[in-house]
C-alpha cells in the first residue's frame, strides 16, 4: 500500500518561492483534513441537525409529519412520560456507580503492572486487556449466564466458599451493581492508556523523592497522581460519555428489568424509536442525552484546572 | 530484613494480581465448559466444573444451524474495508491537523474533537433515514462509507498526537529536497509511525468486529448479517439451550482473540507509545 | 491533483466492491417464466428452526404450483419488530410478511396494509366464512389486515409418569370437568417435592430447596390474562375507555397466581425458572409437573418422546383459554397484489404446512379443519405431537371457549403492556400484592388507554 501511495507524490515543485509554498500548504493541508471535515458534516453535523428538526415533530414511520413544537420535549419533562425519568436515573446512576469504580480499578491495575520487580508483566496485560476483545453480544451472553443464580459460576463460587449469594441481575436492587461488575471485567482498555500515561513520567522525580526520604506513599500522591490526572481526566471523560450510552447489557440481558431498574437511557431511547416507531420522541431523547453529557463534560472541563496537572506547554 | 518485607510485598502482589487474572479468565473458562456440555449436565445440581463427556459435537450442531461461516466472511468484509478506509483516511487528515499550517486549523480540529463527545443515539435516526433515502438499507454502505471519512475523531486524534512527536526538521528537509507533502506524508510519517498505525488498525478491527447497533439497524437480509447480529439472533431462536449459545459465542470470539494475539505486541506498545493524553 | 485521482479511483474501486457484493445478494429472476411475466414476492416472517423449515418447503410447493411466482422468503431471527419498523422507514418493506400485532394496528391506521376483507370479495374460490371467526383483526368495521398465521391457545401440558408416581389423578380434558382453584392447589402442592421428598402439603417441607415443582407458568400476559378472563375480568372496559387491570375480577385472578409462587411454593419464581430448561426438558428431566404453555409445545414434547398429557388450565369462575397469534398482512404498498393474496390463501391451507399443523406447531385457521373428521385426523389425532384428550383439551376448548387475547383488541397495548408487565414483577416475586402494585400504575396505564379494537 505504502508504495502506491509514494507515486503519486509531488516532486515538481523544488522550492519554489516561500509564498507559493505558503499557498500550497494551505491547500494541501485543507485537501488531506478534508476526509475528516467532510466525515464530520456528513454523519456528525447534518445528522445532529436533522435529529433537532425531527425532535420538533411528531413523526413516527408512517404518518405524515407534522411540527408540533415542543411537545416531545414538554411530554417527557412534565413527567407524563412513565420512563423518562426512571431511565435517566437508571442510567445515571449506574455512569456515578461504575465510572470512579473503572476508573479506580484500572488505575490500580495499572500501577502494579507498572512496577519493575513484578515478572511476567506481558502476560499479566494480556490476561488483563483479553476481555475488552469479547464483542459485547457475546459478552452480555457469557454474563447472562455467570449472574444465573443457581446454575451460575458466582453463586456457585460463593456457595463454596459459605458466602451469601444473590439474585444479580434478576433483582431490582443489585442489577445494576451487577452491570458494573461487568464492567470492570472489560476495563482492560482503560488499564493500557493508564500504563501509558505511568511510562511517560520520569524516573528521576521518583528518585528525588527517595532522596529527601520520602516513601512509596509518597511517591504515589506526590509524583504518581498529580502527573497522571491529564490521563486520569481523559479515561474520566471517556468515561461519562460512554457510561450514559451504555445500551447492549440491557438489550440483550436484562430488557431494562427487573421492574425497569436496568431501563438504560438509550435502550428506551431504542426501544421508543424501533419498537413504537416514535421517531421524533426519540430524537428528542437523544437531544437531551446530549444536553446532558455536554454539561456533564463541561462541568469536568471547568472543576479540570483546579485538579489537572499541565506540564508547562502543551 | 528489607530483603524479607520486599518479598512478602511482592508475595501480596503476586496473589492481587492472580485473583484478577482469575477474574478476568474464570468467565473464559465457564464458557468453554459450558460450551462442551449437554443440556441436562448444564442444569445439573449443583453445577459441575468439567463436563463429562465432552461434548464437541455442540460446536458442529452450532455451526450448522446458522451460516457461521458466512457470517464471519460477511463480517470480514465489513472489517476490512473499514480498517483500510480508517488507516487512510485519519492518517492522511492526522497528518494535516498535526503538520501542515492552515487557517482555522485549530479551532477546525477542536470543533471535530467535540464530536468525541456526541452519543450516537442523537445521530442514529437521521443517519438511518439518510440512509434509507439513499435506499442503502440492507446493504454494507452505513457500516463501511463512514470509516472512509476520517473514522472518527478518536482515530485522527490519536494519530495527530503521535505526528506531532516527529521533528519538524524531517519535513523540511525533505521539503528542501523537492519532495511533496504526500510523499513525506507517505514516505516519512507513515513508516515512522507504523505502530500508531496498527494501534489505530487494531481498534477498528475490535470496534467493527463488535459492532453490534450498527448491523443490527442497517441488515435486514440473514445472508447478509455479521457474527454479533448472527450471535444475537441464534439466542433468539435457542433461548434455553445454554450449551449451543455458548458455543456459538466460543465461536464468535475466537477471530479477535487470535488477531489480538497476533498483533497484541504492536498493540499494546504502540499504545503506550502514543502516549494518549488528555 | 495526483492524489485526488487516487482518491477518486480508490473510492470507485470501493463502491464498485461494494455494488458486486451486494448483487451477489439479491439474485436475479431466474427466467422460470411460461407465458406470464415473473414475479417476485418478497415474504419476511420468523420462527425456530423447525418452522423455517416448514415454511421454506411451504415456498418450495407454491412456487411449483404458481410458477410464475418467485417468492423471496427473508426469515428473520432476532428483534422482528425492529426489523420491520426499519423496513418500512427505508420504504423497503416486504409484499406479505408476518407482523405483530403492536405494529400491525397503526400501520393498518395508516393505510400501509391491505384489506383483505377486498380480497377475499373478490376471489370467488374463498370466503369469510371458509377462516375461524374469531381469529379476524379488524381495525375499523369493514376492515381487516387478516387473521393469524396460525391458531394458538392456552393450556396445560403434564408429564403423566409423574402423576403417577404421585398417585394423583390427572389433569381433567374436558371444560366441564376443569379443576377449580383449590383443586388445582391441592394437586401442585401433592406435586411439589423438596430435596429430602417432602411435599408441599407435609408439615416438613422445605420451600427453600425445592426439587420439584408442581406447576409452572410464565409472568407474560398470556398466562395471567387466561386467569383473568376465566375469572370474568379483563384488560381494559368493554368501551375502551379504561384500564380495567386494578379492578378485583383481575386483581383476584393475578394475586392467586403470585400466591402459588410465594404461598403455597408450588410454581418456580421468574428466578427459579431460570434454573429450569425451557420448553419440554423442564418436564422431561421432572422439575416440573404441569406447565401452563401455548399449544406450539406440542412440537418439542412430540420430539422428546416422553410421556405426555393435555388438559385444560383449572377455572375461577368459567374454564376459558387464551387465543393468541399474530397475522400475515400483504403491505398495501405491494406491486402485486393478486400474487400476494395467492400465497397468504396458500399458507392458510394447512394442507401446505401439514408438517407443522400435524408436529404440533401450529393449529389450522380454516374451520373445515376443525370440523371435519377426515381433515381432523389428518393432524390432530394418531402422532406424537397429539396425544389422547388433544381434541377436548385444545381444539375444542380454543374453538368453543377461545377467548381472544388482549392484542387483538387493545390499543396501544405495546406500550401499555411495556408500564404493566414491570409492575407486575414485583407481585410475582412477592414484594407487593396485586392490588397494590396494580392501584400505583392505574393511572399512568388510563393516560395509555387509547380505545378498543374490535368490529
Amino acid at each position: 500500500m505504502r508504495n502506491i501511495l509514494a507515486i503519486s507524490g509531488n516532486k515538481k515543485h523544488p522550492s519554489g518561492s516561500l509564498a507559493r509554498n505558503r499557498k500550497q500548504e494551505v491547500l494541501i493541508g485543507v485537501l488531506f483534513a478534508s476526509p475528516a471535515i467532510l466525515g464530520f458534516f456528513i454523519f456528525i453535523f447534518i445528522p445532529m441537525i436533522a435529529s433537532l428538526i425531527i425532535s420538533f415533530t411528531d413523526y413516527a414511520l408512517v404518518n405524515k409529519m407534522q411540527f408540533i413544537g415542543l411537545d416531545n420535549y414538554a411530554g417527557l419533562f412534565n413527567g407524563s412520560d412513565p420512563f423518562f425519568y426512571k431511565s435517566l436515573g437508571v442510567t445515571t446512576y449506574y455512569v456515578l456507580l461504575s465510572t470512579p469504580l473503572c476508573l479506580l480499578f484500572a488505575f490500580s491495575m495499572a500501577v502494579l503492572l507498572n512496577n519493575d520487580s513484578i515478572r511476567g508483566k506481558a502476560v499479566f496485560r494480556t490476561i488483563f486487556y483479553l476481555p475488552t476483545l469479547i464483542p459485547v453480544v457475546a459478552s452480555s451472553m457469557i454474563w447472562l449466564w455467570l449472574f444465573n443464580p443457581d446454575m451460575g459460576l458466582i453463586n456457585t463460587i460463593l456457595r463454596a466458599l459459605h458466602l451469601p449469594t444473590g439474585m444479580w441481575i434478576y433483582d431490582e436492587n443489585t442489577v445494576i451493581p451487577s452491570i458494573v461488575i461487568m464492567s470492570l471485567w472489560t476495563t482492560g482498555g482503560t488499564m493500557i492508556i493508564f500504563l501509558a500515561g505511568l511510562q511517560g513520567i520520569p524516573r528521576q522525580l521518583y528518585e528525588s523523592v527517595e532522596l529527601d526520604g520520602g516513601n512509596a506513599a509518597h511517591k504515589m500522591f506526590y509524583v504518581t497522581i498529580p502527573l497522571m490526572t491529564p490521563t486520569i481526566f481523559f479515561n474520566l471523560v471517556m468515561g461519562l460519555i460512554y457510561g450514559f450510552q451504555v445500551f447492549a447489557q440491557a438489550y440483550i440481558m436484562t430488557e431494562g428489568g427487573p421492574n425497569n431498574a436496568s431501563l438504560f437511557y438509550v435502550f428506551y431511547l431504542y426501544r421508543t424509536a424501533f419498537k413504537f416507531s416514535k421517531m421524533a420522541k426519540a430524537s428528542a431523547l437523544g437531544w437531551i442525552l446530549f444536553i446532558v453529557i455536554a454539561l456533564l463534560t463541561l462541568v469536568v472541563f471547568k472543576t479540570s484546572k483546579d485538579w489537572v496537572h499541565t506540564e508547562g506547554g502543551k | 530484613m528489607n530483603g524479607n518485607r520486599r518479598s512478602l510485598r511482592n508475595l501480596i502482589l503476586y496473589l492481587f494480581l492472580a485473583a484478577i487474572s482469575i477474574f478476568c479468565l474464570l468467565p473464559f473458562y465457564w464458557l468453554l465448559r459450558s460450551s462442551l456440555m449437554d443440556l441436562v449436565q448444564i442444569f445439573e445440581m449443583p453445577p459441575i466444573w468439567f463436563p463429562k463427556p465432552v461434548k464437541l459435537s455442540n460446536y458442529t450442531e452450532a455451526l450448522t444451524i446458522l451460516p457461521f461461516g458466512r457470517y464471519f466472511l460477511n463480517t470480514v468484509f465489513i472489517v476490512v474495508l473499514t480498517i483500510t478506509g480508517t488507516v487512510l483516511s485519519s492518517s492522511i487528515s492526522a497528518y494535516s491537523f498535526a503538520r501542515l499550517k492552515w487557517p482555522y486549523r485549530n479551532l477546525v480540529f477542536g470543533i471535530l474533537l467535540s464530536s468525541m463527545m456526541l452519543p450516537y443515539a442523537v445521530t442514529l435516526i437521521p443517519t438511518y433515514l439518510g440512509w434509507s433515502f439513499l435506499g442503502a438499507i440492507d446493504t454494507y454502505y452505513p457500516l463501511i462509507v463512514p470509516a472512509w471519512f476520517g473514522g472518527g475523531a478518536f482515530n485522527v486524534f490519536l494519530l495527530r498526537q503521535f505526528y506531532m512527536t516527529i521533528p519538524g526538521e524531517l519535513d523540511e528537509a525533505a521539503l528542501i529536497d523537492g519532495a511533496g507533502y504526500f510523499t513525506i506524508y507517505s514516505k516519512i510519517i507513515m513508516p515512522l509511525t507504523r505502530p500508531a498505525l496498527i494501534v489505530v488498525g487494531l481498534f477498528t478491527f475490535l470496534n467493527s468486529w463488535n459492532d453490534f447497533l450498527g448491523p443490527l439497524v442497517y441488515l435486514n437480509s440473514e445472508i447478509k448479517y455479521t457474527l454479533a447480529i448472527g450471535l444475537e439472533s441464534f439466542k433468539g431462536l435457542y433461548n434455553a439451550q445454554w450449551h449451543l449459545l455458548m458455543a456459538a459465542s466460543t465461536v464468535v470470539i475466537l477471530p479477535a482473540v487470535i488477531i489480538f494475539f497476533t498483533g497484541q505486541k504492536y498493540f499494546i506498545e504502540g499504545i503506550a507509545m502514543t502516549g494518549l493524553k488528555g | 491533483m495526483k492524489k485526488t485521482v487516487f482518491w477518486i479511483g480508490l473510492i470507485v474501486l470501493l463502491f464498485t466492491l461494494l455494488s458486486n457484493v451486494n448483487a451477489g445478494g439479491d439474485q436475479e429472476k431466474s427466467g422460470k417464466a411460461g407465458a406470464k411475466e415473473v414475479v417476485t414476492l418478497k415474504f419476511t416472517y420468523w420462527g425456530g428452526p423447525d418452522e423455517k423449515t416448514a415454511v421454506v418447503d411451504a415456498i418450495k410447493g407454491f412456487e411449483n404450483t404458481y410458477d410464475w411466482i418467485k417468492v423471496d422468503a427473508q426469515h428473520i431471527a432476532g428483534d422482528y419488530d425492529t426489523k420491520m419498523a426499519t423496513m418500512i422507514a427505508g420504504g423497503t418493506e416486504p409484499d406479505i410478511a408476518y407482523l405483530n400485532l403492536g405494529q400491525a394496528f397503526p400501520w393498518a391506521d395508516a393505510n400501509k396494509l391491505y384489506n383483505v376483507y377486498d380480497l377475499i370479495a373478490n376471489d370467488p374460490e374463498m370466503d369469510k366464512s371458509d377462516f375461524l371467526d374469531s381469529i379476524w383483526y379488524n381495525w375499523a368495521p369493514g376492515k381487516s389486515f387478516g387473521t393469524n398465521s396460525a391458531v394458538e391457545s392456552m393450556a396445560i401440558f403434564y408429564n403423566v409418569d409423574m402423576f403417577e408416581e404421585a398417585g394423583v389423578p390427572l389433569p381433567p380434558a374436558k371444560a366441564e370437568d376443569a379443576w377449580t382453584w383449590d383443586e388445582f392447589v391441592h394437586v401442585a402442592q401433592q406435586l411439589t417435592i423438596d430435596q429430602n421428598g417432602n411435599n408441599a402439603l407435609s408439615s416438613g417441607f422445605n420451600p427453600d430447596n425445592i426439587k420439584q415443582f408442581g406447576f409452572q407458568f410464565s409472568t407474560w400476559y398470556a398466562h395471567y390474562m387466561t386467569m383473568v378472563y376465566s375469572n370474568g375480568g379483563d384488560y381494559i372496559s368493554k368501551d375502551g375507555s379504561k384500564f380495567t387491570l386494578a379492578e378485583p375480577a383481575a386483581v383476584e385472578a393475578i394475586q392467586k397466581l403470585a400466591d402459588l409462587m410465594n404461598v403455597y411454593h408450588v410454581s418456580p419464581s421468574a428466578v427459579q425458572a431460570k434454573n429450569i430448561p425451557g420448553g419440554a426438558a423442564g418436564l422431561q428431566a421432572k422439575k416440573v409437573a404441569m406447565k401452563q404453555d401455548g399449544q406450539w409445545s406440542l412440537l418439542a414434547l412430540g420430539n422428546s418422546g416422553m410421556n405426555f398429557g393435555v388438559g385444560v388450565l383449572p377455572k375461577l369462575k368459567k374454564s376459558v383459554t387464551l387465543v393468541l397469534g399474530a397475522p400475515t398482512v400483504i403491505f398495501s404498498s405491494t406491486k402485486h397484489p393478486d400474487e400476494a393474496w395467492l400465497l397468504y390463501k396458500y399458507l392458510a391451507d394447512a394442507q401446505n404446512v401439514l408438517n407443522l399443523v400435524a408436529g404440533g406447531l401450529w393449529m389450522p385457521i380454516l374451520k373445515d379443519w376443525y370440523t371435519k373428521p377426515e381433515l381432523v385426523s389428518k393432524w390432530a389425532e394418531g402422532n406424537p405431537a397429539h396425544p389422547e384428550g388433544y381434541k377436548d383439551a385444545i381444539m375444542r376448548q380454543t374453538l368453543e371457549y377461545g377467548v381472544a387475547g388482549v392484542e387483538y383488541y387493545v390499543m396501544n397495548w405495546g406500550e401499555l403492556d411495556s408500564l404493566v408487565n414491570p409492575a407486575l414483577a414485583s407481585v410475582w416475586l412477592g414484594k407487593k400484592t396485586a392490588k397494590e402494585a396494580l392501584e400505583e400504575v392505574e393511572e399512568k396505564a388510563n393516560t395509555l388507554v387509547t380505545g378498543r379494537y374490535g368490529f
